[in-house]
């Protein structure tokens, strides 16, 4: 646990020392570099939309059997707040999200970005099927399925979801971390893999992704990621 | 009082979390529950194309977790302060992904597959997080997080009231949570539901 102990000192130091103006708390998130995303980086987004420092802790798969004892479950991503741990990509995301005004402004709307979270997450568990598929033609052949079984019926959902709720936003009037999660995913499969075909019915959804991928404090981010971590696929 | 509709197939499944969160904290809902011939008509009055969804006074919540985390933290059934409720969110998470990547080991219809998923689930996921569980129960003083009863510990509950039907010996390496099943289980409103509820299936 020399991650924790470390940080523990780190933290008890700065609480006893009087003369050490401290705001802020500090964080590191773990993750894997590859993939550079996933389960990361709507905390990611969530810190850069917030304008919150943090350490963008990422490791290789080859270093990941000594830090894995580290983790409270054995996964990532973590986020360490001065010195303590908490697991589970979605727990992180909330936390922040609550902490940093990206939640809602109310225990309804909370709940809404929780559901729209909780979306994202059961997508990127479907699309961790094809993901871990070694042979290139069936992996192919499962991210078709994935496409036209998971996704297309999901589009129109939420599409129909931006239409009802009539602010630009997933959740009340502005922007949350449902906003951020789902440009997350997306953007992704617009980027990476698929091109933006498959949303040319969800010009709302579309028009929501453009418009968080245009934010600034995002955009900042996207530009400084993408240039120091280019896509390993 | 608000008027809470909970729907949900007539199972268990993930529908029964939030169902006990609403027993456990006394607060009365309707459990509108309906068979599977009935869904597909249902299915696309529901946002998502999905059950659970909890109706209040005509608005839509699905995910069960996003459910359960709602109702706990309106009946002081979600831990005090951020990091508590983060903590939370982390253990029902927990059980949440011992709920998804049980089911396919449970759909397995071929008993020779199945058996071979059910063990590397039970290696990989479900015997090492249990024992986590066991650790920060017998650390915390019987509960996961903070001082009292939170939804984690009741979805450890709804969780193990559910496998213990078709695996009895589950708990037996973790009497802490083997402890905390007992306690929630004797709350009075939860042996009030357990006596009404459907049977198992």
């Amino acid at each position: 646990m020399l991650i924790e102990t470390f940080y523990r000192q780190i933290g008890s130091e700065i609480v006893t020392n009087k003369s050490f103006k401290f705001s802020m708390p500090v964080y590191k998130l773990h993750y894997f570099n590859n993939p550079r995303r996933g389960r990361a980086e709507l905390s990611r987004l969530i810190f850069s939309q917030a304008g919150v420092q943090f350490e963008d802790v990422r490791f290789s798969h080859s270093e990941w059997p000594n830090i894995k004892p580290t983790t409270p479950f054995s996964q990532v991503p973590i986020l360490e707040v001065d010195g303590q741990v908490l697991a589970q990509s979605n727990a992180i995301a909330r936390y922040l999200a609550r902490k940093y005004g990206l939640a809602g402004k109310d225990e309804w709307e909370q709940a809404q970005t929780d559901m729209y979270i909780e979306n994202i997450h059961d997508l990127l568990n479907a699309a961790a099927v094809p993901f871990m598929e070694k042979d290139p033609a069936k992996q192919k052949e499962l991210y078709q399925k994935f496409m036209t079984d998971t996704i297309a019926s999901h589009v129109v959902a939420v599409e129909k979801q931006l239409k009802k709720n009539n602010t630009g936003y997933l959740v009340g009037k502005q922007l949350t971390a449902a906003d951020l999660a789902y440009y997350a995913f997306f953007s992704d499969f617009i980027e990476v893999k698929f091109g933006g075909a498959f949303l040319k019915d969800a010009p709302l959804l579309k028009s929501l992704i453009d418009r968080v991928k245009a934010l600034p404090n995002i955009k900042k981010w996207t530009e400084f990621r993408d240039s120091k971590y280019p896509e390993e696929n | 009082m608000p008027q809470y509709k909970l729907h949900y197939f007539n199972l268990h499944g993930m529908g029964e979390l939030p169902r006990m969160i609403f027993h456990y904290a006394g607060v009365p809902f309707e459990d509108v529950r309906f068979e599977p011939s009935e869904w597909p008509q249902l299915k696309a009055n529901m946002p998502f194309g999905q059950v659970p969804v909890l109706e209040l006074d005509g608005k839509l919540l699905s995910q069960s977790y996003a459910i359960a985390r709602y109702i706990a933290r309106q009946h002081g059934l979600a831990g005090q302060g951020d990091w508590e409720q983060a903590q939370v969110d982390m253990y029902a998470d927990c059980i949440k992904d011992f709920m998804i990547n049980g089911r396919p080991v449970h759909d397995e219809q071929d008993p020779e597959k199945q058996k071979v998923l059910m063990t590397k689930f039970a290696s990989e996921k479900l015997i090492p997080h249990m024992a986590v569980l066991e650790a920060q129960l017998a650390k915390n003083g019987g509960v996961l997080v903070g001082k009292g009863v939170t939804w984690a510990d009741i979805a450890c509950y709804a969780f193990f009231n559910h496998a213990t039907v078709k695996h009895p010996d589950i708990l037996k390496d973790s009497p802490n949570m083997a402890a905390l099943v007992s306690q929630i289980g004797s709350n009075d409103n939860i042996k009030k539901y357990l006596e009404t509820r459907p049977a198992y299936h």
